[in-house]
This record gives structure tokens, sequence and C-alpha cells, in this order.
């Protein structure tokens, strides 16, 4: 079993607003390994307040899939959050 | 149903070669061709547009447009489909999107484009952001439906 302490790290990407407001496209981040996508966009939310307005208004993917925020990360996970889309 | 036929499925950053994509789609075998040809319009709710900016998720975005191609064979008797989406800055009146849908009967290439549009509206991580003269905004958008939590659990990568 894996000890409370081992972390795993995960890449992240912002779209549109979201990557104006962490003032970042991307970033790699060590999270503890029991992390999910909710937590990760909580530690953000924290570091930016402002993009906890937008909570409620985006979608997380895992690995290029739309994934459920409760979606259990792992080492090496490519996780996006992602605004309502408007190509076309 | 043309399984075994090639589509075209790309994200561009140059103007839209639309003549090319109409003509790579038609087939002898195909009565009609529909084209959703989406372009940029000089206005918004929010005034005078000035130009826009797309930007994609580029591998998930493409990844999309590869699944809605493929299932509008597995839906509909067509022949051939592309669709080719721009991003970076465009004027007004340049094309954004373009779909073409070659079909034996115009039925099926009318559902299969019409389907293939507002798929890609719904679900494929593309973004444009709005210029006016004094200033800009992202374009309200569609919040994609996520799978439920039990179905996205992944394995280790």
């Amino acid at each position: 079993m894996p000890s409370v302490s081992q972390s795993i790290r995960v890449k992240v990407l912002f779209f549109g607003r979201l990557k104006e407001i962490a003032g970042r496209t991307q970033e790699s981040i060590d999270l503890p390994a029991d992390a999910n996508i909710e937590s990760l966009f909580a530690l953000y939310a924290n570091r930016h307040p402002e993009l906890q307005r937008y909570r409620s208004s985006l979608v997380a993917s895992c690995n290029q899939e739309f994934a459920p925020w409760n979606t259990v990360l792992h080492a090496g996970d490519e996780v996006a959050f992602l605004p309502p889309v408007s190509g076309g | 149903m043309g399984t075994s036929s090639p589509d075209i499925t790309s994200l561009v950053g140059d103007p839209i070669d639309r003549d090319t994509l109409a003509a790579y789609v038609r087939g002898h075998e195909d009565g009609a061709i529909v084209i959703f040809d989406g372009f940029v319009r000089d206005h918004s709710k929010n005034g005078r547009t000035l130009y826009l900016e797309y930007e994609a998720y580029e591998p998930m975005a493409l990844a999309k447009i590869q699944e809605i191609a493929a299932h509008v064979h597995n839906q509909f008797p067509i022949h051939r489909v592309a669709m080719v989406h721009r991003l970076g800055r465009l004027e007004i009146g340049e094309t954004s999107v373009y779909i073409a849908v070659s079909a034996p009967h115009r039925a099926a290439a009318f559902d299969a484009c019409h389907y293939a549009i507002d798929t890609l509206k719904r679900t494929v991580p593309i973004w444009k952001k709005e210029y006016f003269e004094d200033g800009s905004v992202w374009a309200d958008g569609e919040l994609p439906s996520v799978p439920s939590a039990t179905s996205a659990v992944k394995p280790a990568s």
C-alpha cells in the first residue's frame, strides 16, 4: 500500500477564460495520492478565488475524455478544465 | 453504409478550402451532397464584431470530431464526411467550420450533416472570443454532458 505521504504528478490544462484567470495554459503539479478532479480544482480555486464562480459552469476531462468531478487521479494523468464550448 | 470510405477530419490554421472538400466527398454512387458552411458574422448580441479568435484543446477536439464522423456513418446511409474547423483569428465572412456529407439519397445527407454540426457545437472543446471596438468577450457556449461517475473511473495510466 502506498504511504499517505506519497504524491502523484499530473498535468493540468486551462482553456478560454479559465486560462486567463489562472494566468497559464498548463502546469505540472504534485498532488496527494488520493486526489480527484474536485480536489485539484479546489486547489486552484484557493490560489485564484475568481475560479470558484465558474465551478458550476465548467466541465473537466481526464486524458482527453470528459470526466466526472470525483474521478480519482493517477500519476501521469492529463486533466483539463473546460468552459462551455462555443465552436462552430 | 460506406464505412470503408476515408473521411476528412481536421483542425486547420489557414483558410478552409471548401471546394476541395466538397469535391472530395462527391462520388459516382452519390446523388446528393449536403454542406454546412459556418462563417463569421459581423455582429453578436454584444454589438458589432470586428473579428473572432478560436482556440481548441486540439488533440481532444480532433478526437471528438472523429467520433462524430464515425457515429454518422453508423447512424445514416451516407458515403463520405468531411469535417474541418479553423482555429486562430478569423475575419468577418471567413468560414470557421465546414461539414460536407455525401450520400446516394438526400435525406440521409441532410440528417447526417444536421447531426454533425449540432453535436460538434455541443461536445467539441473549441472556444471563440469575440472582439469589438471596446473590448472582447468569450462567447456563450454549451456545457458538454459528462458520463456518470462509475463509467469514467480510469485505471492507472
